[in-house]
């Protein structure tokens, strides 16, 4: 027998009780490893998913906001237009591997099977350029070319959803009559929702001639991006976002979810807490006498301390234990509650887990244990022996 | 026969709020080692205040102390628990056993405590002197008044110690079981074992060697029963 195996023996001895804490333990660290996994996916995705665009600098026009940004990533429409002069302006610009102008609009279709109107987003590209920037693009079916008409290109998550196949000949909209001719493989991004057409294509179908909502920009040197922006500052009309900017932006809107889902974190391990030590203080309180019995038969105040201290590590780490597994099987669920609260939410999963944030949860229950059980295994331990016997000492 | 238990003037107050509780008012009091003892006295008299006091968990209010040489009056706590856990084994009315612990287990608690490697056969010739020999593997739930009892005193046996303190050790015991405990500490004292024993049980008090009568937080009388026990020679 070792203190360990008595406190383990001790709490065995009011099942119901210690399986409440435990259990209180358990939803707190489920809780905070969660929201933790998250926080940690959820800049992980979004730097894949920034990676993934393969563009370094944004040109937008000017007076668009930077939050206008994250609307291009996803599809948004913006109200004002570059011009084929400012793409020539960009473009001269030393340092710069590639320019590349696209106009994004956004088009309503029926829904073939619910018969309601869709929102849907074309992006205009020059093809050759844009799979300079996404060298990863790969095609059922075939790329169109930049004189091609009538011809587009979807992403494999709306070809899915809209049952389109390499053939298939839109029946209505403003691209009606066009048919497609590839389906793009599934990159796991924004790309998989949306379609493509030439850009004089996209042009020519929303009457926007010479009209660009974007200049997306690779540099030739990633040290160099600050300078450039600073040179493409200077073209009138344009307004530069980096894609550290836009980063920043969203993780900005994302900080005051964060907050209040770090809120939620400690109030969780607040209420848990004051569960431990009240458990703990009503177990002192009636084994008092005992506690006088240890005292008596040799036990000293660092003994009796030990014995009540080890009983709080023992709660708190099987409740480590049980919220961690607790979390790692409900992650989906919460994850999904989770993406709701978010202003941005990355397509993929947020969700990463790694050996470090296990053992980070097990060490912090363990840690919440001590510190919970610090000042009963301190009240405990300062039992004079004969007051204790008497049960005398509330 | 060396002194084991000296004590001069020994005073104990308490204080309950406003009022003051002479409990023990300059007793003196000498046990020598291998002593049977008994104390007597109604319920206020200041027995269990003395027994406190002399297995040192209690501090007197005056006095001196000094068990097996050492004088206990003024020693901090860490040193009184050593004082405890290296000369004394106690044993009260109420048994504490834990009641998560098999009888063998609380026996072994005291090993725990004392950093001592639970040795078991050690733990086994405990049982056997307590006559539990079959019962170790029993929770306290599981045993009887007397067995319980008898777990009691083999946990205070355990270190090896100088002296038993027992306050009531027969106080929820009947008659038939009381007899057997006493018994039991008849035995051990004929081993050489030093005893003092608290009871209101006038008819065990006499089986001890020496037995002290206190009244009012004062020794009263004192009867030495060694040669009523022994009988004329």
């Amino acid at each position: 027998m070792n203190f360990l195996t008595l406190a383990a023996k001790n709490l065995l001895r009011r099942r119901g009780r210690t399986f409440l804490t435990v259990l209180g333990v358990a939803i707190a660290i489920t809780v905070l490893f969660s929201l933790l996994s998250l926080n940690s996916g959820y800049e992980k995705e979004l730097n894949k998913e920034m990676g993934s665009l393969g563009v370094h600098i944004l040109a937008v026009p000017k007076g668009c906001p930077y939050e206008a940004a994250s609307l291009i990533l996803h599809g948004g429409v913006i109200p004002k237009y570059l011009t084929a002069t400012d793409l020539k302006n960009v473009s001269r610009i030393d340092g710069i591997e590639l320019a590349t102008p696209m106009l994004m609009q956004q088009f309503i279709r029926q829904d073939a099977k619910t018969g309601k109107d869709v929102p849907h987003v074309v992006f205009g590209i020059k093809i050759d350029e844009v799979r300079e920037l996404k060298p990863w693009w790969k095609v059922q079916g075939r790329f169109f070319t930049d004189g091609e008409t009538n011809v587009m290109l979807v992403g494999r998550g709306l070809a899915d959803k809209e049952n389109l196949t390499v053939g298939s000949i839109l029946p209505a909209g403003p691209f009606k009559n066009f048919t497609i001719i590839g389906i793009l493989d599934r990159t796991g991004d924004q790309d998989d929702q949306f379609h493509f057409v030439p850009l004089t294509e996209a042009q020519r179908v929303f009457n926007k001639t010479g009209m660009l909502t974007t200049i997306a920009v690779k540099v030739k040197d990633l040290t160099q991006i600050e300078k450039i922006s600073e040179e493409m500052e200077k073209i009138p009309d344009i307004q530069v976002v980096t894609m550290t900017q836009i980063m920043g932006t969203i993780m900005n809107l994302a900080g005051s979810a964060r907050s209040l889902l770090f809120t939620v974190i400690a109030i969780a391990l607040i209420i848990s807490a004051f569960g431990i030590i009240n458990t703990l203080l009503m177990s002192v309180n009636e084994r008092t006498r005992e506690f006088g019995m240890m005292k008596a038969i040799g036990a000293s105040g660092l003994d009796i301390g030990k014995m009540v201290l080890a009983e709080t590590v023992f709660i708190t780490l099987v409740g480590g234990l049980i919220g961690t597994v607790a979390a790692i099987v409900g992650s989906s669920l919460i994850e999904s509650f989770v993406k709701g609260m978010l202003p941005y939410a990355p397509r993929g999963t947020m969700v990463s887990m790694s050996p470090e944030l296990i053992g980070f949860a097990l060490i912090f229950s363990v840690a919440l244990g001590l510190i919970c059980g610090l000042y009963p295994a301190f009240k405990s331990s300062r039992l004079s022996p004969m007051e204790a016997i008497r049960g005398g000492v509330e | 026969m060396s002194r084991i238990i000296e004590a001069k003037s020994l005073v104990k107050t308490y204080r309950r709020g406003r009022e003051e509780i002479h409990a023990l008012r300059n007793v003196d009091f000498q046990i020598n080692e291998g002593e049977f003892v008994s104390i007597i006295g109604p319920s206020g008299s200041g027995k269990t205040a003395l027994l406190n006091v002399l297995g040192c968990l209690d501090t007197p209010s005056g006095g001196s102390l000094r068990l097996n040489g050492v004088e206990t009056c003024g020693l901090k706590e860490r040193e009184l628990v050593r004082v405890r856990r290296d000369n004394i084994g106690f044993v009260f009315q109420q048994f504490y056993l834990m009641p998560t612990l098999t009888a063998r287990e609380n026996i072994e608690l005291p090993l725990l405590f004392s950093r001592k490697d639970a040795n078991k056969s050690r733990i086994d010739e405990v049982l056997q002197m307590v006559g539990l020999s079959d019962r170790g593997d029993h929770l306290p739930g599981q045993l009887s008044g007397g067995e319980m009892q008898r777990v009691a005193i083999g946990r205070a046996l355990i270190n090896d110690p100088r002296i038993i303190l027992a306050d009531e050790p027969t106080g929820n015991l009947d008659s038939a079981t009381s007899k057997m405990i006493f018994e039991l500490f008849r035995e051990l004292n004929r081993k050489g074992l030093t005893l003092v024993i608290v009871t209101h049980n006038l008819d065990l008090a006499r089986q001890a060697q020496k037995m002290y009568t206190l009244r009012d937080g004062q020794i009263v009388g004192c009867e030495d029963r060694a040669c009523v026990l022994e009988g004329p020679t």
